[in-house]
């Protein structure tokens, strides 16, 4: 289980992102370089049709992969509610020759993309991670070299951190906290509810780039 | 049992005990399988006393392992309907990666290794469903160098004898090709022990051809879950035969 919530950002404001993460989370950046496909299993394979995610570290001296399932949000008045989306994801780590296998098992290729930037995972009620990436597409298969900006000028932001089903509502309390300090930079929603650029960004933006590397809060 | 057969093991921990440096604590395990003699049966009488005879080998007893095996079968949302799929789907949990799980599709010749959580991923997913399972388990024995796990194969659910396995592992070096005379040196020797007994049969090893699923020579767990499936396949030819 996970807890998720998104936006976006320009990119001309990412440096002061940056500085602000650097500071609010007080440990090191990992630089981030994920080749992310995404498979559907093929016509009539399945109860349902169904959805698998293979993901390529690419940052690695040797590319390590995982498999990532995710399924479906929780749902409710209760969940409605809730400002953060909680669903249910499972992750594998799995050996190099993992996409010829689901292949081999009738899956198809949707699509795939790369995601280059960097992430900040840190302790604050929950062990959240913060991770500011472009998303980009490839002209030609499995073309990582070649990948250009699905928004050129935009980047994602998503906070996650991991979930059960007895701490669910701390780890949200925990994100939403978190997300309080982000709200002069971007607005961080569920998943799939648009947020847009916000209107204070850049003003914040220039204020953290004038006053340098923030202090560790 | 003469008192050559032990001169001769003795000379093989001696010599071919500290032979090369010792790599890792991992070996290179071959997996043999019981091959009865035409018009007999296997039966848990020859279980005991392939057990017997490694113990009367001055082999120290370790404790139970198993391995198991899953056969999967595809689920369409039409049976009539056309779908790609694959019809040789297997699963493999072996004793000595509690938290591994690994694939094989014999069709294609991939196998992979993931964490165990890929089994609930599998679950989610619904395409396939498990049809049937194997188990191996027996008694691990340790004589000098070697390990040795020996074993009965069943069906879940049954304790009819559907074969005996035994997994021969020098632990000193992982490399195939490095290892191959000491086993087949040791591996004289336990035949020739074995054949005192006059048993109705005996075991069969069989070479994995390893570069046809893309593995090197360095010898690791996925090369143990190719083996298993290659047994596997001649125990339900036996079965069949």
């Amino acid at each position: 289980m996970e807890c998720v919530v998104q936006g976006i950002i320009e990119t001309q404001h990412v440096e002061a992102l940056e500085i602000l993460l650097q500071g609010l989370c007080g440990v090191p950046k990992q630089r981030l370089r994920i080749h992310e496909l995404c498979l559907k299993s093929g016509p009539n394979l399945g109860v349902v049709a169904s959805e698998v995610r293979l993901l390529c570290d690419l940052e690695q001296a040797e590319p390590s992969w995982t498999v990532k399932h995710i399924g479906g949000a929780m749902r409710g008045a209760g969940a409605e509610q809730l400002s953060v989306l909680v669903r249910t994801t499972v992750e594998s780590k799995v050996s190099r020759n993992a996409l010829r296998f689901f292949y081999g098992l009738g899956y198809k290729l949707d699509y795939e993309l790369l995601r280059v930037g960097f992430a900040f995972t840190f302790e604050r009620g929950a062990r959240i991670t913060v991770a500011v990436t472009s998303v980009n597409k490839m002209p030609k298969l499995h073309a990582t070299d070649e990948a250009v900006p699905v928004t050129p000028g935009i980047q994602l932001v998503e906070v996650t951190s991991p979930a059960a089903a007895d701490n669910y509502t701390d780890v949200v309390a925990a994100i939403s906290s978190f997300c309080e300090h982000l709200a002069p930079l971007l607005h961080l929603s569920k998943p799939g509810v648009p947020t847009g650029v916000v209107a204070t960004a850049a003003a914040a933006a220039a204020s953290l780039m004038s006053n340098g590397s923030g202090t560790t809060l | 049992m003469s008192a050559l057969p032990l001169q001769r093991m003795k000379w093989t921990y001696t010599v071919m005990g500290h032979h090369g440096s010792c790599l890792s604590a991992v070996g290179r395990p071959w997996i043999l399988y019981w091959q009865p003699n035409s018009g007999t049966a296997i039966n848990s009488q020859i279980l005991t006393e392939v057990y017997q005879c490694v113990e009367s080998m001055n082999a120290t007893k370790g404790g139970r392992w198993k391995t198991s095996i899953t056969l999967y079968k595809v689920i369409l949302r039409d049976p009539n309907a056309p779908a790609e799929y694959a019809r040789d789907f297997l699963g493999i949990s072996l004793n000595e990666q509690p938290n591994k799980h690994y694939f094989i599709l014999r069709g294609s010749r991939v196998v992979v290794e993931a964490d165990s959580t890929i089994l609930t991923i599998m679950e989610k997913l619904q395409s396939y469903k498990s049809r049937l399972s194997l188990f191996f388990e027996g008694i691990q024995y340790q004589i000098g160098d070697f390990q040795l796990r020996v074993g009965k194969v069943v069906l879940s659910h049954s304790e009819n004898l559907k074969g005996i396995v035994m997994e021969v592992e020098y632990m000193p070096i992982s490399s195939v090709e490095k290892s191959r005379q000491i086993m087949e040196e040791f591996l004289d020797i336990w035949q020739e022990t074995l054949s005192k007994k006059s048993l109705p049969g005996h075991f069969v090893h069989n070479e994995a051809n390893f570069a046809d699923y893309g593995l090197a020579d360095h010898y690791t767990s996925q090369h143990t879950a190719v083996q298993y499936v290659l047994v596997m396949g001649h125990l339900i030819a036996a079965v069949r035969g």
